[in-house]
């Protein structure tokens, strides 16, 4: 460090030059490494240790804002929350019967075919952080990380359907890419008549894309699209969002489809993470084709 | 072990923390296209303003923090930030004569310089980030300029 801060007296920092070359050289060197090998993982987990401190400093007066608002709001709106929920639990027990019955005629039939189903084992909720991470992609930053479990690749779900998944463990933190992040791609399937396919983000938190159906493909304005679970990154039966509008040229040989994502994509504060049951029964003889982008979550333990 | 004229870090350091915390604070859609690398800015006014205290090492280190936060290839930012802080630095002696406007078009074209390594990095790592507001950070950050320059400033005369 010393050598590095050689000036002399009239206060000219010689050496410029060096010192330049040296610290590109460690970057480029940070960055071919970071790019070729998996080591620096390890590293960078901790180094987003270091850094947590003042993402916590920044987010907290807000959700302090938040915390304030709810312990000021009236009684009144208490009430009425709680009358709502109520209404809201009632509706969700109620399909909830049926779910167990179709649940195990599921396994039954799953069973008959010998095929193997994910089904989803356990998981945990995370908070968004309210911090930008990059201005042009769609990424955010969640408070659960390596010391939760979380590992690259895992699925991640809110309330309304399938949210992204996980880009990048840190030991404290995780950064989890929306589906709509025009970088990413899941393997979906339109509930309607099982047509497979593959949905992509447009970089548009409020639309995604079937870029690869035929102008001929029987898909409506309406349909329901989940995931298929092809892959193994995503448990299958999820939502993922609805198709807005179809347009079909005929000079094209592919049809334009938008889907609207299920998941609030801009406004969900709290994620679950998903874990998949591992697949108990024997493989099937022919393993599904893997969907290039959508990479099967490894184990990062 | 300082020499006569002792090297205040403290203000140097206070300034980078709070530009890195500005550098992730949430801010409305509208206003998030507009935002300048506050972080850039005020290593930028400490490279030349007083190369001794912060430097390279500052750049350097600061660069490996908005990697870290942004998400990106390690050394990105680093790098982009050492190459433009060793320009300021060398550049400083006539940056400090010039005039405000100059000085804020030095600003620019250093920025722009920074924008541009970044760019081709993302290019060269394979997620090209092609919207045009990219190119609008250099101007805001340029305009920024000779508000940083009175109020560091005052903080680093004092």
């Amino acid at each position: 460090m010393v050598a590095f801060r050689n000036t002399d007296p009239s206060g000219r920092t010689t050496g410029l030059l060096l010192r330049c070359v040296l610290y590109s050289l460690l970057a480029l060197g940070l960055m071919i490494v970071d790019k070729r090998y998996e080591n620096l993982a390890q590293i960078r987990r901790w180094l987003s240790v270091v850094v947590y401190p003042v993402q916590v400093a920044v987010a907290s007066p807000f959700e302090g804002w938040d915390w304030f608002r709810e312990s000021v709001t009236t009684r009144d709106a208490l009430r009425a929350d709680k009358a709502r929920l109520e209404a809201e639990l009632r509706l969700a027990q109620f399909r909830l019967q049926r779910f167990a019955a179709l649940e195990a005629e599921s396994e039954r039939l799953r069973g008959l075919r010998e095929s193997t189903a994910d089904v989803t084992d356990h998981f945990i909720i995370g908070r968004i952080m309210d911090l930008q991470l990059d201005a042009f992609r769609e990424r955010v930053l969640v408070d659960k990380g390596a010391h939760d479990g979380i590992y690259v690749g895992q699925a991640v779900l809110d309330s309304g359907g399938v949210f992204g998944q996980v880009a990048r463990v840190g030991q404290l933190t995780s950064e989890v890419i929306l589906l709509s992040d025009a970088a990413h791609a899941i393997p979906v399937q339109i509930n309607r008549n099982g047509l497979r396919t593959i949905a992509v983000g447009t970089g548009d938190t409020n639309r995604l894309k079937l870029p690869y159906l035929p102008t001929s493909a029987d898909v409506v304005a309406g349909d329901l699209v989940l995931t298929s679970g092809l892959g193994g990154g995503f448990p299958a039966g999820y939502p993922v969002g609805t198709v807005a509008e179809v347009r079909r040229d005929p000079a094209q040989s592919l049809a334009e489809v938008e889907v609207k994502p299920a998941a609030a994509l801009d406004r969900s504060r709290e994620l679950m993470f998903v874990w998949l049951k591992p697949r108990v029964a024997e493989l099937p003889p022919i393993a599904p084709p893997k969907p290039a982008a959508a990479k099967p979550g490894g184990v990062d333990k | 072990m300082m020499r006569e004229t002792r090297i205040r870090r403290l203000p140097v350091l206070l300034s980078s923390l709070v530009a890195l915390a500005l550098a992730v604070l949430p801010l409305p859609a509208l206003l998030e296209s507009l935002r300048p690398d506050f972080l850039v800015v005020v290593v930028l006014y400490w490279s030349v303003e007083s190369p001794r205290a912060g430097g390279l090492s500052l750049a350097f280190f600061a660069g490996l923090a908005l990697d870290v936060l942004n998400g990106v290839v390690l050394g990105q930012h680093a790098l982009a930030l050492t190459l433009i802080s060793a320009w300021a630095t060398h550049l400083r002696l006539r940056i400090r004569v010039f005039s405000m406007l100059t000085q804020c078009l030095t600003i620019f074209a250093l920025l722009t310089g920074y924008q541009f390594v970044l760019f081709w990095i993302d290019g060269a790592t394979g997620n090209p980030v092609t919207t045009f507001s990219r190119w609008l950070a250099p101007v805001i950050g340029a305009l920024l300029w000779p508000l940083l320059v009175g109020l560091l400033g005052k903080l680093h005369e004092r």
